[in-house]
């Protein structure tokens, strides 16, 4: 039935902010999926990645109020509510126990655990496009997009000065515009 | 500034991922209020960004839908719009469930229904049972009663008919006393001067030997003549006798059963009309 129905990106804000479920309805259905890719290039667990998408949803209902559209786009609040909830989970104290025993997941091994019930990630969503770039690139969208550190964070693991880092990441992400275009 | 080397520079790709510095965000939504070029570079990205997530979705888990509107209480709508979920094996398993309890409760209250119910009708029928051996009991004691009370009107109503019969005022009285065989005998007769009818109390007689009845003899002219015999039984109350019209005296003798023709010696009790009572028979006659 959701299928007949469509929103432009101001009737939808308007709905959920109202809180008309079949709005939320539609949103899930349209945005789920690439919701739920966003998450697993954080948390390559599904059942993890599950869970947080549940709350991404729960977030994102919950906290519609929060979102001002003058500020950026509908997804582009709700890909930031999704990658901020995945780094979380990968930070939980939890999720760090569940990992402890395996191999530490350097960017190139990323994916590549052993653990059968984690993704390959390499090949989906915005790291396709992050695996274009030169590995120096690379790395550093990796620590500051996939994984939320600071550019100061960064600078320190990679043992960069501070301006390379800015510079670096500033370069990766006008070559991403352009693969994205 | 050169807006052009800003848009340029990164930062709007920054922004947008949620990768700049709080200072970075605060200038960069301090210039896009006041350049549409920032702005539309800004949309540029977010859309190109978008699409190319929508374009590269994974299958959201199934059921999953299901959970988040079970954890934000979304009545009734996580059901009908989910044409991605239909597949959704939490969905399927619970109307038959839910089918399965109702009917295995019913058939559990039948079954508690069924077992009260034979439970009452025992009850009941040993009640009924108990009942019915207490109405008979009370009809038979009534039957009884009702028996009892037969028998004390007969009483009663020969004890009137006695008294009427005594307090008639034609009926003439005659003490039979006890002869030498049967001293403490004594018989009242009672002798209605208009009917002639003869009524006999018995106040006192040995009691017949088996097969022998006392019987009343009337003396008319010297002459001994039936006046019928007493019933062994009922000896009780006034007796009815034979009429007799004319007698001077009255007699009872002991008799073998069914009475004789002749009196036989000794007279048990005897009485005799007094002459003034005599007179008064004689004069009614007349």
């Amino acid at each position: 039935m959701n299928d007949t129905v469509t929103y432009n990106e101001q009737e939808l804000v308007l709905s959920l902010k109202a809180k008309d479920q079949q709005s939320f309805s539609y949103l899930y259905d349209h945005y789920a999926g690439a919701l739920y890719s966003i998450v697993l290039q954080v948390v390559p667990d599904k059942e993890l990645a599950s869970d947080v998408l549940q709350e991404v949803f729960v977030n994102i209902w919950r906290k519609i109020e929060s979102y001002d559209s003058s500020k950026g786009r509908l997804f582009t609040w709700m890909l930031n509510v999704a990658r901020n909830l995945a780094i979380d989970m990968v930070r939980s104290k939890a999720y760090q126990n569940s990992q402890k025993n395996q191999p530490m997941p350097e960017s190139d091994s990323f994916g590549k655990a052993g653990n059968s019930v984690q993704l390959s990630v390499d090949n989906i969503g915005l790291r396709k496009v992050i695996n274009k770039l030169k590995t120096e690139h690379r790395v550093l969208i990796d620590l500051a997009y996939f994984k939320g550190y600071t550019h100061e964070e960064i600078a320190e693991i990679e043992s960069l000065p501070l301006g390379t880092v800015k510079t670096r990441i500033r370069s990766a992400l006008t070559q991403l515009r352009e693969y994205l275009k | 500034m050169n807006i052009q080397e800003y848009i340029s520079s990164g930062i709007v790709e920054s922004y947008v991922l949620g990768l700049a510095s709080n200072e970075e965000r605060t200038e960069f939504e301090q210039l896009c209020a006041t350049h549409a070029e920032l702005r539309q570079a800004r949309e540029a990205f977010e859309k190109s960004l978008e699409e190319h997530a929508l374009d590269t979705a994974m299958p959201a888990p199934a059921g999953l839908k299901k959970q988040i509107w079970s954890e934000l209480s979304l009545a009734g709508s996580a059901s009908s719009p989910l044409s991605t979920e239909k597949k959704d094996g939490q969905s399927i398993p619970l109307t038959p469930v839910r089918k399965l309890s109702v009917a295995s409760f019913l058939a559990a209250a039948s079954i508690i229904l069924l077992l009260g119910s034979t439970l009452l009708n025992f009850y009941f029928y040993n009640k009924y049972k108990s009942s019915i051996a207490k109405l008979d009991e009370m009809i038979a004691s009534n039957q009884q009663f009702a028996a009892s009370n037969n028998a004390m009107q007969t009483r009663l109503q020969q004890y009137e008919t006695s008294l009427n019969l005594i307090k008639d005022t034609n009926m003439a009285v005659i003490a039979m006393k006890g002869q030498a065989i049967a001293p403490q005998s004594l018989t009242t007769l009672y002798w209605n001067r208009q009917t002639k009818d003869v009524y006999l109390l018995v106040n006192a007689l040995p009691r017949a030997a088996e097969g022998k009845q006392y019987q009343l003899w009337a003396i008319v002219d010297g002459k001994p003549v039936s006046a019928g015999l007493l019933d062994i039984h009922s000896t009780e109350g006034l007796v009815k006798m034979s009429n007799v019209v004319k007698a001077q005296a009255f007699a009872i003798t002991l008799e073998k059963q069914g009475g004789s023709q002749t009196p036989t010696v000794p007279i048990y009790v005897m009485g005799q009309i007094q002459s003034s009572l005599l007179l008064l028979f004689l004069f009614q006659m007349g």
